[in-house]
């Protein structure tokens, strides 16, 4: 496997996001499993039973709350979030991003 | 009573189809009966109600159900707990489902099958009639009997239809669970009802997930000792000598148990009778949906909630029934909106949480061909306004109907209505025949939106209805029975539930009155989450309240106070620990969004708690009971709760 591109360029940024999308399956879904599931950061979360369609709505709707961003819906596809590392890179790149405070 | 919310309707039926309706054809059929001319629908609620015993009588001989014996007397009694209907009657459940008449030939089709991998499986109502009499002959052959019951951790698939119908057909009991039930919560239930026979299915898929059931099959089946059978759906093949005819049983014959769970105790056993079932759900169907032959209904639900009996006795009005085996935003975000579209569904039954999934996930099911599509059913939770716009803008323009009612009833007391126009954000009529009442309504905050300012009462029927339950499991004195429905307004079913009955006679439902929760369409009694907190010994003291979240899948969420035991404290890890063991041993449901930790929880002064006015102070109101309480401070506490703030609205 090889690192995400944003995972390069900012490793603190990327680490806080992937560690908030961590904790937010553990909350929702994995209870503490998230981590273990997810076998890499291009594993697929659908292929992987990680998180299915209805879960990516409840996701992008706390990453925006989260971020106060506005995440286009046609954007919600399998290239664009169906992995760790695609979540992540999505987010950081999202104009509006700021890291929380 | 306030005036109505929107002025004008969101959709209005055409004259021809109100002349074409089943409601215009058995509105006419009455009129001559009674002598009388019904020209409004509030005409004929009115007489329905008054009349009641001619108004059923009426629709019985109309709706062509097969019995014997006299429909004299129609009713004994006038007391809402106690009166029965048709004593002299008897009938058989199955029978009716799959009868055949002149026009409804054994070719017609009556069963389709739809799994997540999209295969399809098609049945007659001749071959589904013939599975259910050799499934019925098996049944009997293994010693199921009259009164015996049968119990399934069943997927929504046609085998569990066959059994539960096979079983109806018997005049043995039925009653499933869905199969990722965890086996705590199974226990609870299948422990009252003592079944004969015990079905499983091996495995259940969801959203492409296959889990395997084996574990929790064999505890469930080592912890239910009257269970002289257990086996696989698979094995419970048809004998090759099927069951001749179909024996009648009396009206109020015990057909379905399902369970309802409370604040305290273990769940209500509720059984209903095959007569009162089957004659509310002909008169749901035919007269406030206008189902008939040539109808294809797919309602998306599991074998364990109660929509599943009702979409089972639409066979009974002639609809090819359709059941969704898996996820509806599986494999695709809009695989429910295929299979519409691919397989013409004319009514679509679904819940507001679905819709708002659709809303909030931009989908655009109005690009498909949903030509066939007529009507959408939604129930479960509360279907707020906005939807009924989006379901016309992106859907279709048809009669998006919320139907309400419940477990408790296998019923609904507010539903659709061909004849009339509809309203954003109300239930097009009051259910027929019945008195269905809010009762101590008062106007509400006046400072929130417009629907808070409509009068809200506790919903109450105060006339006797065919499907009340025939009672409970385990409860020989009927003395939980009272207590669930009738100690709260003696002479009146209480249902828990609260409404505003507008002056064009719409209704809305606002969700519970009592401590019950709604999370995400899914009734969850807090007593079930107590029972598994019980074994984490840092938890002292735990109640589970429903906050509004207008920014969550059905507008709320599952909040979970706890108060800790000797200096414990509510750590992550002890917070996931918490969630998975309610995942497991409940179901996901069960699991809070938000586990917060306070020093007390309100108590009244002797000493019983209080989800309320939690409830109140954790919905932005003052607490109505507060002067009842022993410890009223604690309230100011929860409210400041940093973790427990309301969410806005946008």
């Amino acid at each position: 496997m090889t690192q995400p591109e944003a995972q390069l360029s900012d490793p603190v940024a990327y680490g806080e996001v992937r560690q908030l999308v961590v904790d937010w399956l553990d909350d929702n879904f994995h209870f503490g499993d998230a981590d273990k599931l997810i076998q890499g950061d291009d594993c697929s979360f659908l292929d992987n039973g990680i998180l299915a369609s209805l879960g990516f709505v409840q996701l992008i709707v706390y990453l925006e709350d989260k971020y106060r961003i506005t995440i286009d819906r046609k954007d919600l596809s399998r290239e664009n979030f169906d992995s760790m590392a695609k979540i992540v890179t999505y987010v950081l790149r999202h104009k509006d991003f700021r890291r929380a405070a | 009573m306030s005036p109505p919310l929107s002025p004008t309707p969101i959709w209005t039926p055409s004259t021809d189809a109100i002349e074409r309706s089943a409601l215009t054809t058995f509105t006419r059929h009455l009129e001559k009966v009674a002598g009388r001319a019904f020209p409004t629908y509030a005409a004929l609620h009115q007489f329905s109600i008054h009349e009641n015993r001619t108004f059923w009588r009426a629709f019985l001989g109309w709706s062509e159900v097969t019995f014997e014996g006299d429909v004299e007397p129609v009713r004994e009694g006038d007391d809402c707990e106690t009166a029965t209907f048709f004593p002299g009657l008897r009938l058989n459940y199955a029978e009716n489902l799959l009868k055949t008449t002149s026009h409804l030939r054994d070719d017609a089709p009556a069963l389709l099958a739809i799994n997540e991998s999209g295969e399809r499986t098609r049945l007659t109502r001749g071959e589904l009639r013939a599975q259910v009499l050799g499934v019925a002959q098996s049944l009997r052959r293994l010693g199921v009997g009259p009164g015996d019951r049968v119990a399934a951790l069943a997927r929504n698939q046609p085998n569990a239809v066959v059994a539960a119908l096979a079983t109806a057909s018997l005049g043995a009991t039925w009653s499933s669970v869905s199969p990722d039930m965890g086996a705590d919560l199974v226990l609870t239930r299948f422990g009252q009802l003592e079944p004969r026979v015990l079905l499983f299915h091996g495995e259940f898929a969801f959203q492409g997930v296959r889990r395997s059931t084996k574990e929790r099959n064999t505890e469930v089946a080592q912890s239910l000792p009257t269970s002289r059978t257990v086996m696989f759906f698979e094995e419970l093949e048809p004998d090759s000598s099927p069951l001749s005819a179909f024996p009648r049983f009396s009206f109020s014959h015990p057909l379905f148990v399902l369970y309802s769970s409370g604040t305290t105790g273990p769940p209500k056993s509720i059984v209903h009778g095959a007569g009162g079932t089957l004659l509310e759900h002909v008169k749901e169907h035919r007269l406030h949906t206008n189902l008939g032959p040539g109808d294809r209904m797919l309602f998306v639900t599991s074998a364990g909630w109660m929509m599943w009996n009702w979409l089972l006795s639409a066979l009974a009005s002639g609809v090819e029934i359709v059941l969704l085996d898996g996820s509806p935003t599986y494999p695709e975000a809009d695989s429910l909106w295929r299979i519409v579209e691919e397989e013409r569904i004319t009514v679509l039954g679904t819940s507001a949480a679905y819709l708002e999934y659709c809303r909030d996930a931009e989908l655009h099911p109005g690009r498909r061909n949903l030509e066939a599509l007529r009507t959408i059913l939604s129930t479960g939770s509360v279907l707020h306004d906005p939807l009924y716009s989006w379901v016309k803008e992106h859907v279709k323009d048809l009669p998006l109907q919320s139907i309400s009612g419940g477990t408790d009833i296998l019923g609904c007391f507010v539903l659709g209505n061909p004849n009339l126009p509809m309203y954003a954000g109300e239930s097009q009529c009051l259910s027929l025949g019945m008195d269905v009442r809010m009762l101590g309504a008062e106007p509400a905050d006046v400072s929130a939106g417009a629907a808070d300012r409509l009068p809200i009462g506790e919903l109450v029927c105060a006339n006797p209805f065919p499907s009340r339950p025939v009672g409970f499991l385990g409860d020989p004195d009927r003395i939980r029975y009272h207590e669930a429905y009738f100690s709260q307004n003696p002479g009146c079913w209480t249902h828990g539930d609260l409404i505003t009955i507008t002056d064009r006679g719409t209704a809305r439902i606002h969700g519970r009155s009592d401590g019950v929760l709604n999370i995400r369409g899914n009734r969850v009694g807090p007593a079930e989450i107590y029972c598994v907190l019980e074994s984490f010994s840092e938890i002292g003291d735990a109640m589970a309240i429903e906050q509004k979240a207008p920014r969550e899948v059905g507008g709320s969420r599952l909040v979970l106070l706890v108060v800790m035991r000797n200096g414990a404290v509510l750590d992550r890890p002890l917070q996931l620990r918490m969630k998975k063991e309610l995942s497991m041993r409940a179901s996901a449901a069960h699991v809070p969004s938000v586990i917060a930790q306070v020093s007390a929880l309100p108590m009244t002064h002797n000493r019983k708690r209080s989800e309320r006015a939690a409830r109140d102070v954790l919905n932005g109101r003052a607490a109505a009971n507060r002067a009842s309480l022993a410890n009223p401070e604690c309230l100011e506490e929860i409210a400041r709760h940093p973790d427990l703030s309301l969410q806005d609205d946008n």
